[in-house]
C-alpha cells in the first residue's frame, strides 16, 4: 500500500491543469492519506438544524472510518459524538436518524446523556469513575442553520465559515425550515471525482437535460471566479442585493468555501420542470420567487443550493477509494403541508435525476480511470476552471498537511 | 426576601429555589431547607416529594425526594436526605449545596399522601430514610390543632441513625394519641438502648399496634422492607385496601442513586396485561411491574436497567392505563405516542401492549 511519501511525490510531480495521477482516485494508501489529512481535519457539513428538531433526535453518518452521532440535548444545542461505547466500543445508535430519551448502547445498555455523560454503567459503577468515559465529542458548530463538523484534536477557525453562512443564508432562515425529503445515493466513484464532476458544467449539456431546462450552464456564472462579468449574472446579483440578500460572489482566500447567488434561466424560479416554484410558501425573507439560487460549496464534502422556495443541501462521505455516499436533504418552509403547498415529487424530481446521471458519469469516469491506459488529461480552461480551483486547493491542503509547510516549496 | 402578603401567590416550579440552611440530622443525613427568593409560599399535600435538578458535573440529572416539611409551615420547603457509598445526586448536595445556591426544582407531586379529611386512624411504618413522608403527615396532623390518633414505627440500623428522633419525641410529648417505637438492628456499645431490637416482625407488630386492624397504614422505605410488611399485614389478616405505600425507585444495588422515591401506591388490586401479538391475557396484581410480568409469563422484552433510565424496555401500549415512574429514559413525546417503559410502569387494571 502506497506510503504518505508515495502521495507526497506524486503530489510534487503532478501537472497542475491536468487531472490527477491514477492512484488519487484508486489506492488504498492515497485513501487513507485522504481520510487522516482531509476528512479528518476539516469541518464537514453535516445536516440541517431542523434535521434534529426535539430534544432526544438524532442523526448518524459516517465519515470513513468514524461513526458520528449527531444529537440534540434537553438543553436545545446540538452536538456531535464519536458513535462508539466507551465500554467495548458499540456503536451506540445503528439508525440512520431517530429520536431517544438517553443514549442507551444495545450492547450492554451502557447510558449516556444526550450530553455525552455516561449515566449508568450496569454493575460497573463501584469499579470506573464515569467521568472519565463520557462520549469522546466532536467539533460542532451550527452555522445558518446548518451543523458541521471537525473530527480533529484541534479544529481550524470556524468562526469565517460561519459569519459568512450567516450573512449570506440568513434571508432563507433554514434554522425554521423542516426537511421535506432526502435521499442518499453511492456513487462508485474515488470523492474527489464527485466533487470534481460537480465542479463543472461542461457536461451538463450531455448529461443532464431536465436540469438545463433552469439551470444556466454558463461557465462564466457559475465557475469559480467572480461571474458578474456576465451581464445577467451582474444584473442579478445587484437586484437581489438592492432587495436586501447578500449575492456577490465571495470565495475564501485559501479557495476552500464559496458563496454566489445565480439566476436561473429566463423567469424559472426552481429547479422544477416548467421552472415555476415547487413550493407555495417562500422561504425565510426572500423577497421574490425568481431569486434565483445561491451557491455555496465548502470541500470537501458539500455544494448546496438555497432557493426562493427551498433549500436543498448536499453532504457527501467516503466508502472506499472507489465508493462515495451522496446524501441530499429538501427543505421547506415550516408551515408548507405536503400535497397542498408542494408536492414532494415535484420538489426532488429535477435533483433526483440528476443525482443519479451523475451517478452515472462519475462511475464511468471511474471505470476509465481504473484502466491500465489512463494517464491524467487537460481540464478546459474555459469550461473547468472550477475543477482546476478544486483540485489546486486538494493538492496544496494535502501537500501542507503532510509536509507541515506551505505549497510555495513546490516551486522551489 | 419578602415576607408573603394576601395577595401573594404560592410557588411554582418556573421560579428556582434558593437553599437557605443545611441541618445535620444523623451520620450521612441532612436536611436542606429552601424558600422561593421572591417571597413566595409552597403548596403542597404531605407526604408529596420534589423533583430537585442538580448540575453534576457536566450533566444535568434529576432527583426526587420526599418532602421533610409539612405543607402547615408554608414559607419554607425542605428535604432530608442520605448519603449512601454508591450516591451521586446526593452526593453533590453534599458537597456543593450551601445557603445561596440556587436550583431548579419540578412538583411537588406525588399520590403518596393523606385523604383530603385526615380524620382516622393512622399507622405509619417506616425505615431510614423512608421517615420522611411520616414526619410530615404528623407535623401536618399535629399542626392541625386536633388530637390525631398516630401509631408511628420507624426502624433504623442503630438509634443514632433514627431520623428526627427528638423532634418526634417533642410531638410526642403534645398529643397523647401519638405513639412513637423505634426499632433498631444494633445497639451503640456504652449507650442505653430500651426500645425494640431487630428486625421489625408480626409479634412487635401486634405489639405496637393491637388495634392494627383499624388503621390505615402508610408504609415507606427499602422495597425488601416493605415486601415484610406486606405479608406480616397479609398474614395477620389485614384488608390491604387500607395500606399505601411508597418505594424507592431506584434497586439499591445498582449504585446509581439512593433514595429515590416514586409515587407508586402500590397494593394489591388484581390486574391484567395483555400481550397483543401472542394473544395471551396474563392476570398479576397492580404491585407487578409490565416487565416481571412479562418474564414470568414467558413474554420476550429486552431490559437493562431496570429503573427508567436506559429506556431499553420501551414498549407501545395499545390500551388502558399504567402507572410510571420513570428516570428520564423516555421522552414526553414518546409517552404521547403511546410507548412506556416495561421495568418501571406498573398496570392498572387492564392493559393492552404490543409484545
Amino acid at each position: 500500500m502506497a506510503t504518505d511519501s508515495d502521495v507526497l511525490a506524486a503530489l510534487m510531480s503532478r501537472r497542475p491543469g491536468f487531472s490527477l495521477p491514477q492512484p488519487f482516485y484508486t489506492d488504498a494508501g492515497f485513501y487513507d492519506c485522504d481520510l487522516r489529512n482531509i476528512w479528518y481535519k476539516d469541518w464537514l457539513l453535516t445536516i440541517a438544524a431542523p434535521e434534529v428538531p426535539k430534544t432526544g433526535s438524532f442523526v448518524t453518518l459516517q465519515i470513513g472510518n468514524a461513526p458520528v452521532l449527531i444529537v440534540r440535548g434537553a438543553d436545545g444545542a446540538i452536538r456531535a459524538f464519536h458513535n462508539s461505547c466507551r465500554h467495548r466500543g458499540s456503536r451506540i445508535c445503528a439508525a440512520e436518524r431517530g429520536r431517544n430519551a438517553k443514549l442507551t448502547c444495545p450492547y450492554h445498555q451502557w447510558t449516556y446523556d444526550l450530553d455525552g455523560s455516561l449515566v449508568y454503567a450496569r454493575e460497573m459503577h463501584e469499579d470506573i469513575d464515569p467521568a472519565d468515559f463520557g462520549l469522546k465529542p466532536i467539533h460542532c458548530e451550527t452555522a445558518a442553520g446548518i451543523v458541521f463538523i471537525c473530527l480533529a484534536k484541534d479544529a481550524p477557525d470556524f468562526a469565517p465559515v460561519k459569519a459568512m453562512a450567516e450573512k449570506y443564508a440568513s434571508p432563507h432562515d433554514i434554522t425554521n425550515l423542516k426537511v421535506a425529503a432526502t435521499r442518499s445515493i453511492v456513487e462508485n466513484g474515488n470523492w474527489k471525482l464527485v466533487m470534481e464532476n460537480n465542479r463543472e458544467c461542461y457536461h451538463c449539456a450531455g448529461s443532464h437535460p431536465l436540469l438545463c431546462r433552469t439551470f444556466p450552464d454558463d461557465p462564466n456564472l457559475i465557475g469559480s471566479f467572480e461571474g458578474t462579468s456576465v451581464t445577467v449574472g451582474e444584473d442579478h446579483v445587484r437586484r437581489c442585493e438592492a432587495a436586501g440578500m447578500p449575492s456577490r460572489f465571495y470565495m475564501e482566500p485559501n479557495g476552500q468555501w464559496r458563496f454566489v447567488r445565480i439566476p436561473f434561466i429566463g423567469d424559472a424560479c426552481s429547479y422544477t420542470e416548467d421552472g415555476t416554484p415547487a413550493v407555495t410558501k417562500r422561504v425565510g425573507q426572500v423577497p421574490f420567487d425568481n431569486a434565483g439560487s445561491l451557491l455555496f460549496f465548502h470541500y470537501p464534502n458539500t455544494w448546496n443550493h438555497m432557493l426562493s422556495d427551498s433549500v436543498t443541501l448536499f453532504r457527501m462521505t467516503p466508502i472506499s477509494p472507489t465508493a462515495t455516499q451522496v446524501y441530499t436533504t429538501w427543505l421547506v418552509h415550516a408551515d408548507a403541508e405536503e400535497g397542498v403547498d408542494y408536492d414532494v415529487d415535484r420538489l426532488t424530481r429535477v435533483w433526483i435525476q440528476t443525482n443519479l446521471e451523475d451517478q452515472a458519469v462519475v462511475e464511468e469516469n471511474q471505470r476509465g480511470i481504473l484502466s491500465p491506459a489512463y494517464e491524467p488529461g487537460p481540464y478546459s480552461s474555459l469550461q473547468e476552471t472550477g475543477v482546476i480551483q478544486f483540485i489546486d486547493w486538494y493538492a496544496a491542503t494535502l501537500q501542507q498537511r503532510l509536509t507541515g509547510r506551505s505549497n510555495t516549496m513546490a516551486a522551489e | 426576601m419578602p415576607l408573603p402578603n394576601e395577595n401573594t401567590p404560592p410557588w411554582t416550579d418556573d421560579e428556582h429555589i434558593e437553599c437557605v440552611m443545611i441541618i445535620p440530622e444523623a451520620p450521612d443525613v441532612r436536611t436542606f431547607i429552601f424558600r422561593a427568593p421572591s417571597g413566595r409560599w409552597f403548596r403542597y399535600r404531605p407526604g408529596q416529594f420534589l423533583t430537585l435538578e442538580l448540575p453534576v458535573s457536566t450533566a444535568t440529572i434529576w432527583r426526587t425526594f420526599t418532602i421533610s416539611t409539612s405543607p402547615s409551615q408554608s414559607l419554607s420547603i425542605s428535604v432530608t436526605v442520605k448519603k449512601n457509598p454508591e450516591s451521586v445526586g446526593v452526593a453533590w448536595m453534599f458537597d456543593h449545596l450551601r445557603p445561596g445556591v440556587r436550583l431548579k426544582a419540578s412538583g411537588p407531586a406525588g399520590l403518596f399522601t393523606l385523604p383530603p379529611r385526615p380524620d382516622g386512624k393512622y399507622l405509619f411504618i417506616s425505615a431510614g430514610s423512608g421517615v420522611t413522608p411520616m414526619m410530615s403527615m404528623t407535623a401536618f396532623l399535629f399542626d392541625r390543632g386536633e388530637q390525631p390518633d398516630i401509631t408511628f414505627i420507624n426502624c433504623a440500623r442503630t438509634p443514632r441513625d433514627i431520623i428526627f428522633r427528638s423532634r418526634l419525641e417533642h410531638i410526642a410529648s403534645r398529643l397523647p394519641d401519638l405513639k412513637l417505637h423505634f426499632v433498631v438492628e444494633h445497639t451503640n456499645p456504652y449507650e442505653v438502648w430500651s426500645g425494640y431490637r431487630g428486625r421489625l416482625n408480626q409479634i412487635m407488630l401486634g405489639l405496637m399496634a393491637p388495634d392494627y386492624l383499624d388503621r390505615t397504614v402508610y408504609c415507606c422505605g427499602p422495597e425488601p422492607f416493605m415486601e415484610g410488611v406486606r405479608e406480616s399485614l397479609i398474614a395477620l389478616g389485614f384488608d390491604m385496601g387500607n395500606y399505601h405505600q411508597e418505594s424507592f425507585a431506584a434497586p439499591v444495588e445498582t449504585a446509581e442513586e439512593v433514595p429515590e422515591l416514586a409515587d407508586v401506591i402500590v397494593d394489591d388490586t388484581p390486574a391484567e396485561v395483555v400481550f397483543t401479538k401472542s394473544d395471551a391475557t396474563v392476570t398479576c396484581r397492580e404491585s407487578d411491574t409490565i416487565l416481571a410480568v412479562a418474564r414470568s409469563s414467558g413474554h420476550n422484552i429486552p431490559s437493562g436497567c431496570t429503573f427508567g433510565l436506559c429506556g431499553t424496555c420501551k414498549i407501545r401500549k395499545r390500551s388502558g392505563e399504567v402507572h410510571m415512574v420513570h428516570n428520564g429514559g423516555i421522552t414526553e413525546d414518546e409517552e404521547a405516542e403511546g410507548f412506556i417503559l416495561a421495568c418501571c410502569s406498573h398496570p392498572i387494571g387492564r392493559v393492552e401492549i404490543e409484545v
